[in-house]
């Protein structure tokens, strides 16, 4: 009852509660993102960017190539082909390398920017940049941003999901700083839900306390807050604040609701591998995205991988190894999210984003298993849903997929992208911090990629 | 703001586009045409096809043709004009409509005469006569700083203003209102009411009501100590207040700021303006060892009321300022509190330098100043006039600032009755030798006047140069050992050529010692980044003393301490002519090492020689010795090892055998060499300076930032730093525009060349530049700098404390994108008034509290709220909500179970009973609860902090652990009292300051009663205990308890 008689009108009140949902400017294709987040940087040229050149030359020497690229400038090796079959799949007739046997059959749905490129080599500074746009730490992140720009319209869940690695690889480098408010307020920062024990903090009620106790506590808070409320000077805020512990009260229930995945329908839990012990955790991520943005919640973000190295897409060593393990840990849940998102009417709000923070060099790492080290100048990047062109190809690399040469994307225009699926205007959505209107895409002129959008 | 870097590929088609184009010869008369074209064709062209969308009314694709330096500028798409040349400008293929998008847009192509016109003007190195919109000036060149701009009101020096006569000005506004008589408003004699009452009668409004005495015996608690009065206080002061308002006020204020709380509380504010934290960001967020320390400084420098212009001081130079003083150096800790990356690619070392010195530089310049400076780094500040050259003269302050930590005694009165064991230990062993050393003088005459001679054997007697040249810029700064301390450019492939005069006949050999010094990359001895060097080739070349022909001489053979390998880098490679090889010393580094070189034929020349000795350093870039010394030896056949004699004891043997008396330099200089030969005395020296071993020591690891330490070292692929700082072109390490030599903001200097005023030059040898010294002086230089503007800065930020909201409600940004002050005549005083009261806080606190501005009641008027919504007058009170740590602080407090242990080491477990600012801040470990709460990421500096309202915070006081842990607590102190009407009454006294009313203990009672009756219901035998913590949490979750009124 008090949540129907609420004095926090979540539609009238935006400037009380910086959550309550606000209309996007521009015509929205999407409502949420889900972005699996390929942490580590995935090679371009073994996953999603087909190269038939660079298998002609593969084991010749890159000439000219400037060693200072990757990471490592002393194990540079020469050009190496792509080790996995490549196939042409859908009505597209789009090529994927054999690693995605699942998300393969979906390619009609994704709409592929294989021209992107970003400012750094080194892991921190380039999860900085996919994710806030800045290399340098500190800056809102993507899902800050639309947070900000769009509020939530759930008025019991957070409003930005962050959902890291469960199986001990450690985080993302920079870790919450990827998902950070920055100088933007911290409401709109993105809650990282613990891998393992309680997801969130402080959800759970403690020791004596059971529902009807706590409610007679919260009644009683209310009626001695409300009683000390109609005089103060600052009323919104206190009415705010006695509203927020009704949210609290409603999270407790509604949020264990939101990620208990176990009570789907068996055949859900199979079409995204929940059986399969090698992708049960990703399939679990994935379906409580699912879930989430089915009850409103606007950003959620999927890590695949940990830290760096083996841990992650990042494939110094062994490249075969490493990108089978990741891709199929990926591979089949990431491919029912968008079935069952598509089933349920849902693929249509919802854009899915595929991608890591830079991509791979043509030539190989040298090792007993050979790898490949980061590439700035080039990876690919998929949307799926939320208004995209399925089996649409945007942006190309030379032709060995070193560099991206024809409509190249950069991190700024990615973004300014994204932001107007969500139909926000990447130069209008600011923020006031030390005396300038701030952005996500920063001060020089970026590009929506218009061409992507059906 | 920080603008992202640039590609290289971007910021080279940028700089191509902004370079000059060629200038024809002929320029001056193309546009003297070119000026008539302007005027009769062009002008009238521009005005009816282009302004309005570029420039006018609209400025589409940021091209602003009003002036030809927005024509030349160009837009968000480049330049479109390319003076000279209409072939090459973009433009003209727009006019023709050849190329998108066409122009004008959205209309008819223009006639072909009017673009041959175009093309013509162009060609004639398109001029404007004037601008196309009147009385729009040509566009700023913000590379300057103008008189305008000087005459913005934070730069300019304090207003002398004297205080108004409030009675005055309150009477007018009391004949509007006449219900003020009767408030505190007209009767106060504070400055500050007088200088608010002007403004205010303004508005036609006046102060508020003065609150009751609870109301503002909490408030003063909450404001300055971070928690509630404890019933006990509230009655003294209830008490003290019936009998005189005003005193109980003051004495109140006293007591307060006399607290070690005070301290506690207020640090906190300033480590946000610090952006403190103890571990690096980035990747791998190592904790800093000792970084805490920084804290503890804060806090202990508030509570000593250290005046505030020390406190800048310390902070930036706090080691050149003290050398000696543990805490000075310890406050360096604030430039070395920001993030710093732990991984670095050889693409970003620099770069990562640059950034790093930003965070010094930006956060100085909020915290000190007020302003954005960091937003220079890449072009001129598009709104305060700081150039992009400013940015980077103030930037080279910090060039070799680093980050160490180091053992520094913080607490030496722990360790003074040992020292002083020690001391009395010490003094009969001094004594003995001093004893000893006074008989020696004797034998020492006797063995002057027997014909001393010089010591035969391996004896090295060191040289002092007449002169030192480096090829490529270094300079050499002479220790006391003899040896040459290298300094300024480090060069690719250096040359030295040392000369020195010696009195020393039949020289048999050279010695070169490469020394280690703190100052180098790992101590070097070499400049090198890994601290190596390598000696390609050594030639040494001689003449008599008196002159004559030099000739060069033959080394025969050269032997060394240690050698990198026994071939391309080993000693003999330094004789050789090839320019790849050389002496070199990986990995012993931060150690001395010692070549000597064997002369094929004795030096010999009556009355000595003049030796001049070249070292080449061709092997690898960079990598030069960094503290040479040379010796020679004379006789015998040079071995590496063996005495060397200083060169004033070779003076003094040369002064003796010339039958010359000595003077007392050489007379000292030789009895401190020949008492060494004593055996009696090196028996008691050994015994003095074993105990001197065991000086007892409490020394404690610090993190500093400062110079001539160790720095610490990251996974870097290159340097720590660089040697000089250069002016960048938008901020790219790769477009570098010379050397930045220090100086400051011209704004806030007299003149743009008077930066010598402030520098400051240590002692040569120091480890310290003596930079951030120079700037510190600058900052706090009231009569000449920028010490008005620092002194309205910190004023500022303790009037925002006091009332939630600054005079400026911008406290880091005093520019033009800040907002100005409300009352600037009072923020001129209040900071004139700190400087004239020696630049102490806790005077300014006291003034603060004892105005009727700050003891208003925050009891609404809406009427006032309509009439000054920002309440720019302060003529109300508005409650402010306790920051987490102060929530926190105040559950623990009234709980009873607050920890007041004071400094050192803190932690990251939440279950700690310490007050919040000893939590660790950890940048990916932020302690949830504060996070929460508001607590801003320490990445810049924050002069304020939002007041967010949102679920984890109830989340927090519904459910955390540790509350549910303080409110048993709680209700135990609850149950010293019998029954539940005088436990609720108990609980209210000690957490609100106040009894409860009526509803509230009606509304209390049967809640304890009911949750004690489900209690009982399920067998609990504590029933009545877990009601009352039941309470006793809804108490922490009441907005009277998180507010301040």
């Amino acid at each position: 009852m008090l949540a129907l008689t609420s004095l926090l009108d979540r539609a009238g009140a935006a400037s009380l509660n910086p959550l309550a949902p606000k209309s996007p400017p521009l015509r929205a294709r999407a409502k949420s993102v889900i972005w699996i987040f390929t942490n580590g940087g995935p090679s371009q040229v073994d996953t999603w960017d087909y190269k038939p050149e660079l298998a002609k030359r593969d084991g010749q020497p890159l000439e000219g190539f400037d060693t200072k690229t990757g990471f490592f400038p002393a194990s540079v090796g020469p050009l190496m082909k792509s080790p996995f079959e490549w196939q042409q799949h859908g009505k597209s007739g789009t090529w994927t390398s054999g690693l995605f046997p699942h998300l393969s059959q979906h390619v009609d749905k994704m709409a592929f920017i294989h021209s992107c490129w970003t400012q750094s080599n080194n892991h921190s500074p380039a999860l900085f940049m996919i994710n806030t746009g800045q290399t340098r730490m500190g800056y809102p992140c993507v899902g800050s941003w639309v947070t900000y720009g769009l509020g939530s319209t759930s008025d019991s869940l957070p409003a930005f999901v962050v959902m890291s690695d469960p199986k001990n690889r450690g985080l993302p480098k920079g870790t919450a700083l990827n998902w950070g408010a920055g100088f933007l307020p911290s409401v709109y920062q993105g809650t990282w839900l613990r891998p393992q024990g309680e997801p969130i903090d402080n959800l759970r009620r403690l020791s004596n306390l059971n529902d009807e106790r706590q409610r007679a506590q919260l009644d009683l808070l209310a009626k001695l807050n409300r009683a000390s409320l109609g005089d103060s000077a600052v009323e919104s805020e206190l009415s705010a604040r006695i509203e927020s512990f009704e949210l609290a009260y409603r999270m407790q229930t509604a949020a264990p609701e939101a990620f208990d995945v176990s009570k789907e329908p068996e055949h859900v839990k199979k079409l995204y591998g929940l059986d399969q012990p090698h992708c049960a955790h990703i399939a679990s991520q994935c379906m409580m995205a699912r879930r989430m943005v089915e009850r409103g919640v606007r950003f959620v973000q999927i890590y695949s991988g940990g830290m760096e190295n083996q841990q992650s897409w990042d494939c110094h060593a062994d490249l075969v190894g490493n990108h089978t393990g990741f891709a199929s840990e990926t591979d089949q849940p990431v491919a029912a999210l968008l079935a069952d998102l598509e089933q349920r009417g849902l693929l249509k709000d919802t854009l899915v984003v595929w991608g890591g923070e830079f991509g791979r060099l043509p030539v190989s790492q040298k090792g007993g298993k050979p790898g490949r080290d980061h590439n700035p100048h080039a990876f690919t990047v998929w949307l799926a849903g939320g208004g995209v062109k399925g089996g649409f190809h945007y942006g190309e690399t030379d032709e060995i997929g070193h560099k991206a040469v024809v409509d190249r994307v950069g991190v700024h225009d990615l973004h300014a992208t994204l932001l107007h699926a969500l139909g926000l205007d990447h130069e209008k959505l600011t923020f006031k911090f030390q005396g300038l209107d701030q952005r996500l895409t920063g001060v020089e002129k970026s590009r929506v990629v218009q061409e992507v959008f059906a | 703001m920080k603008v992202r870097q640039t590609s290289s590929f971007l910021s080279a088609v940028l700089a191509a586009a902004a370079g000059a184009a060629p200038v024809p010869p002929d320029h001056a008369e193309r546009m003297t045409k070119g000026l008539v074209i302007f005027q009769k064709e062009i002008a009238p062209l521009l005005k009816e096809h282009c302004v309005k969308c570029h420039g006018g009314e609209k400025t589409k694709a940021d091209l602003d043709l009003v002036t030809r330096e927005g024509l030349l500028k160009g837009g968000a798409d480049g330049v479109d004009v390319v003076p000279f040349s209409a072939a090459e400008s973009k433009v003209m293929k727009m006019l023709r409509h050849e190329e998108e998008p066409h122009m004008p847009e959205k209309k008819p192509r223009l006639p072909d005469a009017a673009i041959a016109k175009f093309a013509e003007w162009i060609d004639a190195g398109a001029p404007y006569s004037e601008p196309l919109i009147e009385g729009r000036k040509p566009a700023r060149d913000r590379s300057v700083v103008t008189a305008e701009d000087r005459q913005w009101w934070a730069f300019q020096p304090l207003a002398k203003v004297a205080v108004p006569s409030a009675r005055v000005s309150v009477l007018s506004a009391q004949s509007k209102q006449p219900h003020l008589s009767t408030t505190r408003w007209a009767t106060s004699t504070n400055p500050i009411d007088a200088f608010l009452a002007v403004k205010a009668a303004e508005k036609k409004l006046a102060l508020a009501a003065p609150a009751d005495a609870a109301t503002l015996v909490r408030r003063a608690f909450l404001t300055i100590h971070g928690v509630p009065p404890t019933p006990e206080q509230i009655a003294a002061f209830e008490k003290d207040f019936a009998v005189n308002p005003q005193s109980a006020m003051a004495k109140l204020a006293d007591e307060l700021l006399a607290s070690p709380r005070y301290g506690e509380r207020w640090a906190r504010h300033w480590l946000d303006v610090a952006r403190f934290a103890e571990s690096s960001g980035f990747e791998h967020d190592y904790d800093r060892e000792g970084a805490f320390h920084f804290r503890d400084f804060v806090i202990k420098a508030l509570n000593s009321d250290m005046p505030y212009d020390q406190f800048v001081r310390w902070q930036l130079a706090g080691d050149e300022f003290a050398p000696g003083d543990p805490l000075a150096l310890t406050a360096t800790g604030f430039l070395g509190a920001g993030v710093f990356p732990t991984q670095i690619t050889a693409n970003e070392v620099e770069r990562t330098r640059y950034d790093a010195m930003d965070d010094m530089l930006s956060t100085t310049s909020s915290a000190f100043l007020g302003l954005t400076v960091g937003c220079a780094r890449c072009h001129d500040h598009k709104y305060d006039p700081i150039p992009t050259r400013d940015y980077y003269r103030m930037l080279s302050t910090f060039t070799t600032t680093t980050r160490s930590v180091i053992d520094l005694d913080l607490d030496s009165e722990k360790n003074a009755p040992k020292l002083r064991e020690w001391m009395v230990l010490r003094e009969p062993l001094a004594a003995d030798l001093a004893k000893h050393e006074k008989e020696l003088h004797g034998k020492f005459d006797d063995w002057l006047t027997s014909g001393a001679e010089m010591p035969k054997g391996a004896t090295w007697s060191v040289l002092t140069m007449s002169d030192t040249k480096s090829k490529a810029g270094a300079t050499f700064t002479r220790l006391d050992d003899g040896s040459y301390l290298a300094g300024g450019t480090n060069g690719g492939e250096d040359t030295y050529t040392f000369t020195a005069k010696t009195p020393l006949r039949r020289i048999t050999g050279l010695r070169l010692d490469a020394l280690a010094h703190p100052s180098m990359k790992k101590g070097g001895p070499g400049r090198a980044d890994n601290g190596n060097f390598a000696l390609s080739k050594i030639r040494v070349f001689a003449k008599a003393a008196s002159g004559g022909e030099e000739t060069e001489v033959k080394l025969a053979k050269a032997v060394a301490d240690f050698e990198q390998n026994k071939a391309s880098l080993s000693i003999a490679s330094s004789l050789d002519d090839n320019p790849k090889t050389g002496w070199a010393v990986d990995p012993q580094f931060g150690k001395d090492h010692s070549a000597v070189f064997t002369f094929a034929q004795p030096v010999d020349f009556e009355g000595g020689a003049t030796l001049r000795v070249v070292l080449e350093f061709a092997v690898n870039r960079q990598h030069n010795i960094g503290r040479p010394r040379l010796s020679v030896i004379v006789d015998v056949e040079p071995r590496v090892g063996g005495e060397t004699l200083p060169a004033a004891v070779v003076a003094a043997f040369d002064a003796l055998q010339k039958k010359n008396a000595l003077n007392e330099k050489q007379r000292v200089a030789l009895f401190d060499w020949w008492k060494r030969r004593d055996v009696g005395w090196r028996a008691l020296d050994a015994k003095l300076a074993a105990h001197d071993a065991k000086r007892p020591v409490n020394t404690t690891k610090v993190l500093v930032c400062a110079e001539g330490y160790k720095p610490l070292v990251m996974h870097s692929q290159g340097a720590n730093f660089f040697e000089e700082t250069f002016v960048l072109k938008r901020g790219n390490t790769e477009l570098k525009d010379g050397v930045a030599t220090q100086s400051f903001l011209q704004v806030l200097m007299p003149s743009a060349d008077a930066t010598q005023q402030w520098l400051w030059k240590p002692q040569p040898g120091a480890q310290y530049s003596g930079r951030r010294r120079s700037l510190a002086n600058w900052i706090t230089d009231v009569e000449h700098g920028a010490g008005a503007l620092a002194a309205r800065v910190i004023v500022n930020r303790v009037w925002q404390h006091h009332f939630g909201r600054g005079l400026v409600a911008t406290p880091n940004d005093f520019g033009r994108t800040g907002t100005l002050p409300s009352n600037p005549e009072l923020l001129d005083w209040l900071a004139g008034e700190l400087i004239r009261g020696g630049w102490k806080l806790k005077p300014l606190h006291k003034l603060i509290m004892t105005s009727a501005a700050w003891q208003q009641s925050s009891a609404r008027d809406a009427a006032k709220e309509a009439a000054d919504p920002a309440n720019d007058t302060f003529s109300r009170r508005v409650p402010q909500r306790l920051e987490g740590e102060a929530l926190r602080d105040s559950m623990l407090a009234v709980s009873g179970v607050l920890d007041a242990t004071m400094f050192g080491p803190g932690t990251k477990d939440e279950r700690s009973k310490r007050r919040s600012i000893y939590f660790t801040i950890k940048r990916s470990q932020l302690i949830g609860s504060m996070v929460a709460f508001d607590l801003p990421e320490p990445l810049v500096s924050q002069g304020a902090r939002p007041t967010t309202t949102v679920a984890p915070q109830a989340l927090m006081l519904m459910n955390g652990p540790q509350v549910h842990e303080w409110a048993e607590a709680f209700a135990a102190r609850m149950e010293t009292e019998t029954g539940d009407d005088a436990r609720i009454a108990r609980a209210y006294l000690i957490a609100l300051g106040r009894a409860p009313r009526a509803q509230e203990a009606e509304s209390a009672r049967a809640f304890v009663a009911a949750q004690t009756a489900s209690y009982t219901a399920e067998g609990k035998p504590n029933a009545a205990h877990l009601a009352l913590a039941d309470f006793a949490q809804v108490i922490f979750g009441l907005n009277d308890f998180a507010y301040a009124q």
